[in-house]
């Protein structure tokens, strides 16, 4: 059986932003650090679970992005990943290009299951799954919160939906899953694994020489978001701050 | 200019055990500030087993209403759905298609936007005009940043934020929109539906709670989650509750975590202790009377919805804190 794992690099949630006026987009610092897309771990982790348990898988791990984007493929590697595929892209790109680019590696492979985080972490969109799926004719469940492996080529899922409820599927493979947070834990690296992985290139493909995807949206301005609340910021010492605090939730009986 | 003006809105309503869920009248009113921006007509598609009764429901506040029906689609399924809709949308002539943007809308939006060749775009939380153009906000960036789109594409299809718009309720000065009732059949594909399961019951004390204490992964390690419990000792009565990732991680069980895939809470009092503010968890929490807000990162997402903000390490500020509710300082 063959699975391959999309994985998305992000910045690190508490990056601190600055922001330029034209065109009004957000800048990332230079010594921004990055990791790998917390929920595309859970997905991997889904993966090594599933060769661990099966006979003959290969997992090849892949992501899309600039150079520095080979530190996600190395830890994969470093987890259990069998092979690294890196697609090369500069910029920042929108959805249905990653996912036409994905696309056009797997359909030269056979890959029996295709595994995506849910959403990423920075982003918040869950759209690459989806499109994925659709664009290579897979069945599909997102939000998947339990994954078992059942006789005849058929897999059991469980979707994570509201209210503390869970939608239970049978899908065939080959298909595509997006991955719930939580359904796992993610290992560490092992060192062996990653010492191995250091010695191997990713298999590098540029994106320029796939097909690409026509953008369907103009990214017109990133901006400070709408504030809900009047958000006062409390100053001074952290005692200062912590009187302040008691006094106003006193003040409103809150204490 | 004549073809433009016969286009549509439309919203597909979502259901939940077979009634309108609360999110629909939302769509509803996100889609007539479209309709009434870009001068669209607003329709709706409603897909159920038997839904004439909720159908006319919307028929009543004046969306033109078509309600697909079947024993086939008598639970959400993402195969069925993503079938019926690309295959009854292209004769209401849309130009925005809407959906939720929950565990329904973001499973069968994006596939659905492919086949009728659209932009999809998700998480919308505001509509905005600009230059004679429509622009959508989201949030990007760890909700550190609002990004706004415009399509290029004829047809797009978004899914909207639950609780960004406010729901519209029935308005007497409109009139009544049409209802449509059409039989749908989607072909037996290869999901196969097995129902829904219960999984996890919520906390009654959480829900009951005046004062809600919530961890985040700021909290730094479990060994921390004490100081959390001795903060929400506090208060008379508070409950501590978690965001997603501190219950993902074990930290706290699942049937403390509030947002979307958890709880719901509207306390008095809401203190987020490192909580970074992803939409997931904000959305369980907005509604909360006074807001508090610790967070070590001054550009925290959870700060534009906090009344009070706090820039501290959490391990610093709460027994600061403790010092000036303690029995010594009252």
């Amino acid at each position: 059986m063959n699975i391959l794992v999309c994985l998305k690099q992000v910045c690190e949630p508490e990056t601190a932003f600055s922001f330029q006026a034209s065109p009004p987009r957000l800048r990332l610092p230079d010594a921004a650090r990055y990791q790998m897309n917390s929920f595309d771990e859970y997905a991997l982790e889904e993966a090594l679970l599933l060769k661990e348990r099966l006979a003959g898988v290969r997992l090849d791990a892949l992501s899309v992005g600039p150079v520095r984007v080979a530190a996600v493929l190395q830890r994969a590697q470093g987890m259990g990943a069998d092979r690294a595929v890196h697609v090369l892209s500069e910029q920042d790109s929108e959805a249905l290009s990653v996912a036409t680019w994905i696309a056009a590696w797997a359909r030269e492979q056979d890959y029996d299951l295709i595994l995506c985080g849910a959403m990423s972490q920075d982003a918040m969109q869950g759209l690459v799954g989806p499109l994925l799926a659709e664009l290579l004719g897979l069945p599909l469940a997102t939000l998947v919160v339990k994954l078992e492996p059942r006789p005849a080529q058929r897999m059991y899922v469980e979707r994570e939906v509201e209210g503390g409820w869970r939608d239970c599927l049978e899908l065939p493979f080959p298909a595509l899953l997006t991955i719930q947070s939580g359904i796992n834990r993610p290992r560490y690296p092992s060192l062996s694994n990653l010492l191995r992985a250091k010695q191997t290139r990713p298999f590098a493909i540029e994106a320029s020489t796939l097909p690409t995807a026509t953008s369907r949206l103009e990214l017109v301005a990133e901006n400070t978001p709408q504030r809900t609340r009047t958000g006062l910021r409390l100053q001074g010492s952290t005692q200062d701050k912590a009187r302040q605090l008691a006094a106003m939730l006193r003040e409103r009986a809150l204490l | 200019m004549s073809t433009e003006l016969a286009r549509s809105v439309v919203v597909v309503a979502e259901l939940r055990q077979g009634q309108l869920a609360p999110v629909t009248w939302e769509l509803l009113a996100c889609g007539r500030q479209i309709a009434q921006a870009a001068g669209l007509s607003l329709r709706a598609m409603v897909l159920g087993e038997a839904v004439r009764e909720e159908a006319a429901r919307l028929a009543a506040v004046g969306a033109a209403v078509c309600a697909l029906q079947g024993p086939d689609l008598a639970q959400y399924s993402g195969q069925a759905w993503r079938e019926v809709l690309a295959a009854a949308l292209p004769s209401l002539q849309p130009a925005m298609v809407l959906a939720a943007h929950t565990t329904q809308g973001l499973d069968f939006a994006p596939g659905l936007a492919l086949r009728l060749g659209a932009a999809c775009l998700s998480g919308v939380e505001r509509v905005t005009q600009e230059a004679g153009r429509l622009l959508f906000s989201r949030p990007a960036w760890h909700g550190k940043a609002q990004a706004q789109y415009a399509s290029t594409a004829p047809l797009t299809v978004l899914t909207v934020q639950p609780g960004a718009f406010a729901a519209q309720a029935a308005a007497a000065e409109r009139a009544a929109g049409s209802l449509e009732v059409r039989t749908a059949a989607p072909a037996a594909g290869p999901v196969r539906s097995l129902g829904l399961r219960r999984a996890a019951e919520q906390s009654a004390e959480l829900a009951q709670a005046q004062v809600v204490v919530a961890a985040g992964r700021g909290v730094g390690k479990p060994e921390n989650l004490a100081l959390i419990r001795s903060l929400a000792a506090c208060f008379s009565s508070a409950a501590v509750a978690g965001s997603r990732p501190v219950c993902d991680a074990g930290w706290l069980d699942y049937s403390r975590q509030v947002g979307i895939t958890g709880a719901t809470v509207a306390p008095r009092l809401y203190l987020a202790c490192g909580i970074s503010g992803a939409r997931q968890h904000t959305a369980g929490m907005q509604g909360a009377g006074f807001i508090v807000a610790i967070s070590l990162d001054p550009q925290a997402a959870i700060f534009n919805l906090a009344d009070v903000c706090l820039v501290e390490d959490l391990t610093l500020f709460i027994p600061a804190f403790l010092a000036e509710c303690g029995p010594a300082a009252a």
